[in-house]
């Protein structure tokens, strides 16, 4: 019915995902499946010198044991080719190691056998002939000449160096009443789904299918069949229940060969399912990077120009989605201001740590933090009110569309619609900005270190190139749409249904959406970037106005017609803007922080179904709360990592989560007909730039500044004690 | 004297599950959770198998506790319900429904063993304020909702 | 993260359980409410060759008062000790058990095992210590008693030998008339504690009698602050004693440090922690 869009429907899945019902690959099980185990890397270097399985294979109820002989040499690839680089390609990761380990938990083998006990007790028997060698652990020790090479071959440990330039930045700098300088941190840290990963791989007549998919199926789908030498149509991708993704999920790991690869060989079901210890080694990492950062600006607070060096950490390989991690950051420094001119040189740096991937918000996440820090150490340099600071600063929407031409190597950074302006005076409205100064005033005067900071952000989603999606109308009512996205658990079907139900003004109940089948639908680009409801979810209506259109023009009810396509190109990815504000208080001595709360605000254009997205924009606003407060992967300087189990990585529990509260702003979105905006990201992308300028604002006059992540209690007791 | 289980041999495990007097088939290392989910009763999802998230939480003798703690041969004689104990998509429990009205589910792994621990507080706990109804949720983890919904579904606001 | 191979029993008695552990020998262990010993299993960080399992024996569970104090049985369940009547200095135990973790591990987890399991950051070992409890045990060739303060050795080891069982903890008479307090710093709600406090204070017309200020997490065993019961001994427990307490109870102790924490962020928790728990019993731990 028309009023399907921006109605708070319930989620279909919800009452059997409640009902615990729901059904995650590892709950599926197939006649005459074996277990797989991988076996990893102890160590962060060494020459593999040899591998020893003899023991392992004559354990009984062993059925195989792979290694790198047994497969073809063959590399993980880039997907995002934008992001790949001739270096890039030249370090892509091996299936399995074949002469060299590179990081703790590279796959070197793998053991098949009965069940899943006997597949981990016959993994410790295999024995590895290792060479240990230096490693390099950390990112800018691993950028200088002379630290352990990851890749021999490379002469360096600096894959690749991204310069961006925006106008005359030594000008900027020579006009400058004030001129800050810091060096900010940032840790490793990962998406951590409560779902780890898993795949059952089946052999059958037809195709080799794959149960436990996720994100982008098409893709990997052609990829495994490229790996393993067979015929795409071969290969059968399956999305089950999938509990989170966070981005970290669902790209092409190594083991998404090595367990189909298994079946094939072994001519049986095999499964997997990592273990929480192997996913906080073997799933991608993310964060890691250390900014140096200048900002100048005007005696009044008019912002002039940025000039930093970033290292950004891309671990041991890189994965399919190239240096993008090293490349969203830089994109993400200027934000929603406008500045004369800036600078950056951002160097992806390998190290020999886990592989790096996107992890909710990549980059934006990251250069927000810095940016908004920096803004406030200007702020303060000047003694200007930090939302005054940022309200000289922000680009109006008389602005719009707002360029930075980059120069003729890079593509620009367009702004294209929204009123950032007035995007951070709602937030400020809605928190209640000028009670919560007043309450930080009173409690303050009692002796109680509280704080409010704020973040304006921009970030980058709804990411094309296209999607496709089909739809068809049966005779008995239902509305089939077939789409090439995933659900990572946020209610994609609801959404595409929603917006299908809309258009074709039929009961959303009545929609069946279709993505989780490579077999049953023909292509996609998949779910990342905050993109499907924009790209896929407009395919969607597109489809259905066509499907309305074609059963006009043939007078006939639109059951009549079969199944009718819909295509949204997107050429150009969006930005949409954001804000954050967090209230926290602190303790000095022990240093315990604790948000009070927290406020995002979000232009999504147009919402779908209110409800979901203020659930995603809550979600990752506690994630980020965490990301800024309590979430690191340490390592030794031997390359062990130090957080190997969740009492290690500490995620956020009720009790540390702040009550968010979420505001949507909706207005027109000229570039898509449903005049929709991603969110997924959103919550994310501004917490942690918030909350370190709350803590700042807490701590007392003659502490520290914040400006490396997590300000763990220990990090907060020192900057409030002098730095011990 | 009780006689040894080696490691390699089966053992069985009798006890009341769901209700049902059931004798499972076990391995000696099995936990609970391995025990229940070889029933086919999948609900209860481990996250982590080292007795941090929760996703794991079962009742053992109407208490809750993390299945994956529990060693399944601990469990003979006595009363073990998961997850599918509380209802049927068709017929929620109230706190199923309440975690669903509040939104308090996106991916849905940890959602069982934060129903099953809600109701057990709902039932001996009834009177627990807002802050020991957080203080008992925060013993399982989710990651994609912050909270605030499973904690407003659970106490009521 | 599958449990290694190993032999079981489930004990139908308590000496049952003692002949199961002779004749498994040194590399059994035994396994109550499994709460510290399953996750150990899950890493394989250790590789019991048996597990002799008493969880089952409800006679080693219970609190009563006996003649010498309270006695608290092996088996007896976190979450039933912090929600137990306890009177006095007695119900540190009580305060203590219920910092354990969460709901779901205090159902299952043991008094009896959290002694034996001995982690230096564990809340119950320091409350025995400071309450000057002591624990029977019992062998297939006798009974014992062991103090608490000979009890835990070092990091997770204790004076226990391996064909022991720890059947009872035993808190004197005496700690009913003593004012308690107690404090942890975790990061997050249930986590291993950075450092914990208990104390015992006895208060005679005012001032102090005799004082327990123990600390949990900042050695290889929870420790004495001697010299910060000493600051204590013959004072009252003004607020200017009590910081000079929890200075030099922060003074004389040498935490550990790791990767993640240093000694001075550990001291400056112990000093909170002391000054807050000593608060605590002068206001309200007497009852």
């Amino acid at each position: 019915m028309s009023g399907a869009i921006g109605a708070r429907a319930p989620r279909l899945r919800d009452a059997t995902l409640v009902a615990g019902r729901g059904r995650f690959v590892a709950d599926l099980d197939l006649p005459g499946q074996a277990w797989a185990r991988v076996v990893r890397s102890p160590v962060a270097h060494a020459a593999l010198r040899g591998i020893d399985i003899d023991a392992a294979l004559a354990h009984p109820g062993v059925v195989a044991v792979l290694t790198a002989s047994d497969l073809p040499d063959v590399r993980i690839p880039i997907r995002l080719t934008f992001a790949a680089t001739p270096e890039a390609e030249g370090v892509l990761q091996p299936v399995l190691a074949r002469t060299v380990v590179r990081y703790v938990g590279e796959p070197v083998a793998l053991v098949i056998a009965e069940d899943a006990w006997t597949a981990e007790d016959a993994a410790e028997l295999v024995t590895l002939d290792l060479e240990i060698l230096d490693a390099a652990t950390q990112v800018v020790a691993a950028a200088t000449t002379g630290a352990p090479l990851v890749h021999a071959e490379t002469g360096t440990n600096v894959l690749n160096t991204i310069p961006m330039q925006y106008g005359d930045v030594e000008s900027a700098f020579s006009d400058a009443a004030v001129v800050v300088r810091r060096r900010l941190e940032l840790p490793r840290q990962t998406g951590v789904p409560l779902e780890t990963r898993g795949l059952l791989a089946e052999p059958g007549e037809a195709a080799l299918t794959v149960w436990g998919a996720a994100k982008v199926k098409h893709f990997n789908r052609g990829a495994l069949a490229e790996l393993l030498g067979v015929d795409a149509a071969t290969i059968r991708l399956v999305e089950v229940d999938v509990g989170g993704g966070f981005g970290v999920r669902g790209e092409l790991y190594p083991e998404d060969v090595l367990i189909p690869a298994a079946a094939l060989r072994l001519g049986r079901p095999v499964k997997w399912v990592e273990d929480r210890a192997e996913h906080l080694v073997a799933t991608n990492h993310a964060r890691c990077q250390v900014h140096e950062l200048e900002v100048a600006a005007t005696a009044e607070g008019r912002l002039l120009g940025f000039r930093g060096t970033a290292w950004v950490d891309q671990g041991a390989y890189v994965r399919t989605q190239g240096i993008l991690p090293a490349l969203l950051p830089a994109t993400h420094l200027p934000g929603p201001y406008r500045w004369e001119a800036f600078a950056q040189t951002t160097h992806a740096v390998l190290t020999h740590r886990t592989p790096i991937g996107t992890y909710r918000g990549p980059g934006m996440t990251e250069a927000s933090f810095v940016r908004e820090r920096m803004l406030d150490v200007v702020a303060s340099e000047l003694g200007l009110d930090p939302v005054e600071l940022r309200r000289r600063n922000l680009i109006r929407a008389d602005e719009m569309p707002f360029m930075y031409d980059l120069g003729p190597a890079s593509p620009p950074i367009v702004y294209e619609h929204g009123d950032f302006a007035e995007g951070f005076e709602e937030l400020l409205r809605s928190a209640g900005y000028d009670e919560l100064c007043t309450e930080r005033d009173r409690r303050r005067a009692g002796g109680v270190h509280v704080g409010i900071g704020v973040a304006a952000t921009v970030e980058l989603g709804a990411i094309g190139p296209f999607e496709e999606a089909t739809v068809s109308a049966e005779r008995d009512g239902r509305v089939i749409v077939r789409a090439g996205v995933g659900s990572l658990g946020q209610g994609v079907e609801t959404v595409l249904a929603q917006i299908a139900a809309d258009e074709l003004d039929v009961d959303p109940a009545l929609v069946e959406v279709r993505h989780h089948d490579t077999a049953d639908v023909a292509s996609g680009f998949g779910t990342f970037a905050s993109r499907t409801t924009v790209v896929a979810g407009n395919a969607v209506a597109l489809a259905c106005r066509a499907l309305m259109e074609q059963a006009a023009a043939q007078g006939v009810g639109p059951a009549e017609l079969g199944e009718v396509t819909g295509r949204f190109d997107k050429p150009h990815p969006s930005f949409s803007f954001g804000a954050t504000l967090s209230f926290v208080s602190l303790d000095p001595e022990t240093g315990r922080t604790t948000p009070e709360r927290h406020v995002v605000l979000h232009d999504v254009g147009r919402a779908i179904n209110p409800a979901l997205v203020e659930g995603q924009l809550a979600g990752a606003a506690v994630q980020g709360v965490a990301g800024a407060l309590f979430e690191e992967l340490p390592y030794d300087e031997t390359g062990q990592p130090l957080a190997v189990s969740l009492a290690d990585y500490r995620l956020p529990t009720a009790a540390e989560a702040p009550p968010v509260d979420v505001v949507l702003v909706e207005g027109p979105v000229p570039d898509n007909p449903l005049g929709v905006k991603g969110a997924g990201e959103a919550g994310m992308v501004g917490a942690a730039a918030a909350v370190a300028n709350a803590v700042a604002d807490a701590l007392p006059a003659t502490a520290g500044e914040p400006l490396v992540l997590p300000l763990t209690p220990r990090r907060v007791s020192e900057l409030a004690n002098g730095g011990r | 004297m009780s006689t040894w289980t080696a490691a390699t041999d089966p053992l069985r495990v009798d006890l009341t599950l769901n209700g049902n007097e059931v004798s499972l088939e076990a391995g000696v290392r099995w936990t609970l959770a391995d025990a229940v989910r070889a029933q086919g009763l999948t609900g209860t999802h481990l996250g982590c198998e080292h007795g941090v998230c929760g996703a794991c939480t079962v009742l053992l003798d109407g208490q809750p506790v993390r299945a994956c703690l529990v060693l399944a041969p601990q469990a003979s004689g006595r009363r073990v319900d998961t997850v599918e104990a509380l209802g049927t998509p068709d017929e929620l429990h109230p706190v199923q429904e309440a975690l669903l009205e509040a939104r308090g589910l996106q991916c849905g792994f940890c959602t069982p063993g934060f129903a099953v621990l809600a109701a057990w507080l709902r039932e001996q706990r009834p009177d627990a304020g807002p802050a020991e109804v957080r203080e008992v949720l925060s013993s399982n983890l989710c990651r994609c909702t912050g909270y605030g919904p499973i904690v407003k579904a659970v106490s009521g606001r | 993260m599958r449990a290694p191979p190993f032999a079981y029993a489930r004990a139908d008695s308590l000496d049952d359980a003692l002949m199961l552990l002779a004749e498994a020998g040194d590399e059994a262990k035994l396994l109550a409410g499994g709460q510290s010993l399953l996750p150990l299993l899950a890493f394989r960080v250790v590789r019991p060759t048996h597990l002799v399992d008493i969880d089952a024996l409800g006679t080693l569970a219970g609190i009563q008062q006996v003649s010498d104090g309270l006695r608290i049985g092996a088996l007896t369940r976190h979450e039933t000790l912090a929600r137990a009547d306890l009177t006095g200095g007695e119900r540190l135990l009580a305060v203590a058990a219920s910092h354990v973790g969460h709901v779901p591990i205090r159902m299952r987890g043991t008094i009896g095992g959290s002694v034996a399991h001995a982690d230096p950051s564990a809340e119950l070992p320091a409350a025995l210590l400071a309450l000057d409890a002591h624990v029977l045990v019992r062998s297939a060739t006798g009974e014992r008693t062991i103090r608490a303060a000979e009890m835990f050795v070092g990091p997770f080891t204790t004076a226990l030998a391996p064909d022991e069982v720890l059947v009872a903890v035993i808190v004197p008479t005496v700690a009913r008339s003593c004012r308690h307090g107690f404090g942890e710093f975790a990061v997050r709600s249930g986590d291993f504690a950075l450092a914990s406090v208990a104390v015992v204070v006895s208060v005679d017309v005012g001032s102090v009698d005799r004082a327990r200020i123990v600390l949990g997490g900042v050695d290889a065993t929870p420790i004495r602050a001697t010299g910060a019961e000493a600051v204590l001994t013959g004072s009252e427990l003004t607020d200017e004693v009590i910081d000079e307490a929890a200075a030099t109870a922060a003074a004389e102790c040498d935490p550990a440090e790791d990767a993640t924490t240093t000694a001075a962020y550990r001291r400056r928790l112990v000093a909170r922690l002391v000054r807050d728990a000593l608060v605590q019993a002068r206001d309200k731990g007497s009852g």
